[in-house]
């Protein structure tokens, strides 16, 4: 240390009586000569009679030094100095503890978020969603309107229920039109979720009925861009779609939909008694004490009084459910978050497990300096203070590198987490569990660090003798073999996922996405019939002059979004009708002849369609090869009738087409068909709505951006204010694999902090050993072993302890996978590859940190380490 | 440096007397206290010089004396102690302890 950073350190204290006692000397010194002495012996006087001069001033500051501050900074001091001297020590010990707490805390920010904090509603936790779910239906569970009305009245578990009639795209159709997003809801909504408009009012259940003069409530949002925050709007009439709709009220700034979808207006969603075709999303408020078992069972008997009413062939497998809002908002990523948090846990285990064994070591190379402290009177108590010290040290440095570290990654987690990860926009550092996790380290940092110091010094140690105390020695094995078997775990989870994503980037999609585009556009419901059909009509004719293309137009496309009706609603003719329940659902579309060419579906028996089927009588229907091998086992489906259902009119088989992954890649092809859109305007729903939705893929040999640029000017040609989305075939299926490929990075990134600690695991235990045995080394080798022989002596002992943590770690693993395989794609529980190439990674990595110390060990001079002591 | 066991205490006790009886005569430094105690002892009680510092800063500490750097008569920079009321106090019932104990002791001794 440089002298201004020494007179830095030196509290002013220990300075003062230095200079007292110095004064002290050179006055008696001064004494002495005046009373004759010469200057030599006068010096020598003073001191012999002074006594020892460091001792006393030690004695003496130690009575200034009863304040804690004081003593705490010469241990800080001490700690640092004994820092310096161990370099590698120090640093490892703060990387472990930084990336402990720094990658908890970053991924408990973000899972916190997902999985913990209330939602945005007064007593979030009495939210509940209520419904039916049916197989061959989406994974949310709908009511059909009669039976949201039947058990809104008659319910008893609920305060109130409200119900969501979806949103949809909606147009101001005024001057400077923007196209918003408008979600019809019953007047009922707001009350039940404890929303209060901020300025207005709710709509009443008057304005809640079909042809009640028109209503709507701004979202926060909507209002500061488009009214600029002026409040004077409520009360004013807007133009919605051509509608005078007058608005009512304007919505909190921190109002969110249960589904976290952009929204810009709520309407009423002003629902007919016996609307039975149609389906609401239900939500509903327990009475206080009620559970959601109970309101479950009090339900059950509505439900039953259900059945009649729904249609036969969408019955079986159709269940009630009542479950909180937060199950049905995180219910995609909850297995993921909680995967994430079981891996941030065991880092955080292996991090605390680290820290612990590289005290321990460090302590029993300190038991020598401590017995030599203590035997030069140093107290127990003082001893256990400065180990305390030195501990707190080193996990206040590793914190506040953890800190850092947090910080980093989340913002990493943020810019690389593909869309609609639940709430991580709103992730942000977690100071609590920062402080928890820092805690944690701290704890496990004073309770290792501590051991020395508790244990008794002994004369033996004096000595500087050997010995790894048994039960410690055994301590540290086994914090070793566990962090082997937690970084197992971590390594198979992590190869488990990286190898589905590899399948699943590789699976077979049943469609060439190479050099195709959609673009994908909702019509204003302005839109009159005759407008509709026009506009399709046009698009279609535009369609075909572009150069060289393959073009066409449907309802959806793949991947998900297709319609879809019960398996044993379709009938063949000359056959019974299927048992109810058999088979789930088949997904269909509206498609124009070039569909197949498009997308490169291959049409694999009979032909596509073409423009005759496309007559208003004409009845061809395209179906796949799953559909084609379950309704024409070992036969020719082609020219045979089937019904759609059981009101619908005969198709016929013209053509089977290939399977595609149409609800994603890591479910089987299902059954799919295709009817021809014909030219009138599309009667999907049978009671005359119009499909405003549409999509036009087109295959072209040219460049994208030139094929986009020719689809947007033909869409502007048509209606200059629609807005189109265009996007690449290749990209819509890429995002299919985002979600995987964010789980598998975020959980190799674990593993991969996994691996390394484990390995500065291993390294220090066995680093330690060859301390402890730098003598016994030498004299083996000085009675002739070889530096092999010295080497495998060392592997050997590390040997039966890694085998011990693979063997836990292959069974925590088996048992993980189980849990793992609902985020995996074609998983089978156990997927040995996996396994096998975590474990050899381990060993290879195990063998390397445990071969770098015992190589030094290997080069031990005899001579030297003899003579040592 | 914390254990010193009772025989120090004892001994500290009668240290501090000397000391706070030296300063009762008038502020000093810890050279002069030194060469006080040994010239009114006649030359009997010869403590060892450095021993006086720790007693000194332990009255300091409990507030008996407080110390100021001073420049002596010879030009020489001094850390110099002065009694104060609770050391003039305390001075007082020491005296009135020890003399009463010196008292006791000699009757024992001179009891035949």
């Amino acid at each position: 240390m440089t002298n201004w950073l020494k007179a830095l350190f030196r509290p002013p204290r220990d300075q003062e009586i230095h200079d007292e006692i110095q004064s002290h000397l050179d006055m008696r010194t001064e004494w002495n000569r005046s009373a004759g002495l010469p200057s030599g012996r006068a010096q020598l006087d003073a001191r012999r009679r002074f006594g020892n001069p460091t001792l006393i001033a030690e004695e003496t500051s130690a009575i200034h030094r009863a304040s804690w501050s004081t003593a705490a900074r010469q241990d800080v001091r001490y700690g640092l100095r004994a820092f310096r001297r161990a370099p590698v020590f120090t640093l490892t010990a703060i990387v472990t503890v930084a990336l402990g707490i720094g990658a908890s805390t970053a991924v408990f920010s973000v899972v916190d978020r997902i999985l913990f904090r209330a939602l945005p509603y007064p007593d979030s936790d009495r939210l509940v969603s209520v419904g039916m779910l049916a197989p061959y239906a989406d994974n949310n569970e709908f009511l059909m309107v009669p039976s949201y009305r039947r058990l809104q009245d008659q319910q008893t578990p609920f305060l109130s229920m409200a119900a969501f009639g979806f949103s949809s795209p909606c147009d101001l159709t005024e001057s400077n039109p923007v196209r918003l997003s408008c979600a019809l809801v019953d007047a009922a909504f707001l009350p039940t979720f404890g929303i209060r408009p901020m300025a207005g009012r709710n709509f009443t259940a008057a304005e809640d009925v079909p042809n009640a003069p028109a209503v709507a409530l701004l979202t926060y949002g909507f209002w500061m861009r488009r009214f600029a925050g002026d409040s004077g709007i409520v009360g004013r009439a807007i133009l919605i779609d051509d509608k005078s709709v007058t608005v009512v009220g304007i919505l909190p700034r921190d109002f969110e939909l249960f589904n976290l979808s952009q929204v810009d207006l709520l309407m009423p969603v002003a629902l007919l008694p016996d609307q039975s075709t149609r389906v609401v999303r239900a939500f509903a408020r327990l009475k206080p004490g009620v559970s959601i078992a109970q309101a479950q069972s009090a339900l059950q008997p509505l439900f039953a009084e259900e059945t009649p009413h729904i249609p036969k062939e969408y019955l079986p497998g159709m269940s009630l459910v009542v479950r909180p809002l937060r199950d049905r908002q995180i219910a995609n990523v909850r297995t993921a978050s909680w995967t994430l948090l079981v891996a941030v846990g065991t880092v955080l285990l292996m991090a605390c497990a680290n820290v612990a064994n590289l005290l321990l070591a460090r302590s029993a190379s300190r038991r020598r300096e401590l017995a030599v402290r203590h035997a030069l009177g140093a107290g127990r108590a003082r001893l256990i203070r400065q180990t305390l010290t030195e501990s707190l040290l080193l996990a206040v440095a590793g914190a506040t590198a953890g800190c850092g570290l947090a910080w980093g990654l989340l913002r990493f987690f943020v810019a690389i987490a593909p869309n609609g990860i639940t709430r991580l926009d709103q992730a942000s550092l977690d100071v609590r569990v920062l402080l928890f996790t820092a805690a944690v380290s701290i704890l496990a940092g004073l309770a290792f660090g501590m051991a020395p110091a508790l244990e008794r010094p002994d004369a033996e140690a004096l000595s500087g003798g050997r010995s790894i105390a048994g039960f410690r020695g055994a301590l540290r094995h086994g914090l070793v073999s566990l962090q082997i078997a937690a970084s197992l775990l971590l390594l198979s989870g992590a190869s488990l996922l990286v190898r589905a994503l590899w399948r699943m980037e590789h699976v077979p999609l049943g469609i060439q996405p190479d050099h195709a585009l959609s673009a994908r556009f909702v019509l204003s419901k302005s839109y009159r019939q005759a407008r509709v059909l026009a506009f399709y009509e046009g698009l279609e004719a535009r369609l075909n002059r572009l150069p060289g293309a393959i073009a066409a137009i449907s309802d959806t496309i793949p991947p998900g979004g297709s319609m879809s009706t019960p398996f044993s609603a379709i009938a063949v003719e000359g056959r019974p009708w299927l048992p109810e329940g058999v088979g789930g659902g088949v997904s269909w579309r509206y498609i124009t002849p070039g569909y197949f060419g498009a997308l490169g579906i291959p049409i694999l028996r009979g032909r596509t369609f073409n423009e005759e089927d496309r007559s208003a009588n004409a009845s061809a229907i395209i179906i796949n090869q799953t559909l084609a091998q379950r309704l024409f086992p070992g036969q020719d489906p082609l020219g045979r009738h089937i019904l759609r259902s059981a009101k619908g009119e005969w198709h016929t088989v013209v053509g089977v087409c290939g399977d595609i992954r149409n609800r994603g890649l890591s479910r089987p092809p299902e059954p799919e068909y295709y009817v021809a859109r014909k030219h009138v305007p599309d009667e999907i729903f049978g009671d005359g709505s119009r499909v405003l939705g549409g999509i036009v893929t087109v295959r072209s040999p040219f460049d994208a951006q030139a094929v986009a640029a020719a689809l947007r000017a033909d869409f502007t040609e048509l209606d200059p204010t629609l807005p189109v989305e265009i996007e690449t075939i290749q990209a819509r299926f890429q995002k299919l694999t985002d979600g995987p490929r964010f789980d598998a990075m975020l959980l190799a990134g674990f593993a991969a902090t996994g691996l390394v600690l484990a390995a500065i695991g291993i390294y220090s235990v066995i680093a330690f050993l060859v301390m402890q045995r730098t003598r016994e080394v030498g004299i083996r080798m000085a009675l002739g072993a070889t530096p092999a022989s010295v080497v495998g002596l060392f592997l050997r002992h590390a040997a039966p302890w890694t085998a011990a943590g693979l063997c836990m770690g292959i069974l925590g693993s088996i048992f993980a996978s189980r849990l793992l395989s609902s985020l995996l794609f074609e998983a089978q529980g156990r997927d040995w590859p996996s396994f096998v190439i975590a474990a050899a990674t381990l060993c290879a990595v195990a063998l390397c940190a445990a071969c770098l110390p015992a190589r030094r060990a290997a080069q031990i001079d005899p001579v030297k380490t003899l003579r040592q002591d | 440096m914390v254990q010193h066991g009772r025989q120090a205490d004892s001994l500290q006790g009668t240290l501090e007397l000397l000391v706070l009886k030296t300063l009762h005569l008038g502020p000093n430094h810890g050279f002069g206290i030194t060469l006080h105690i040994q010239n009114a002892s006649e030359g009997l009680l010869r403590v060892e010089e450095g021993s006086l510092y720790p007693a000194l800063h332990r009255l300091e500490r409990s507030g008996l004396v407080t110390a100021e750097w001073k420049t002596t008569s010879n030009a020489r920079r001094a850390r110099v102690y002065t009694l104060t009321d609770a050391g003039r106090q305390r001075l007082e019932d020491a005296e009135k302890k020890w003399t009463s104990l010196a008292a006791g002791v000699g009757k024992v001794l001179q009891f035949v």
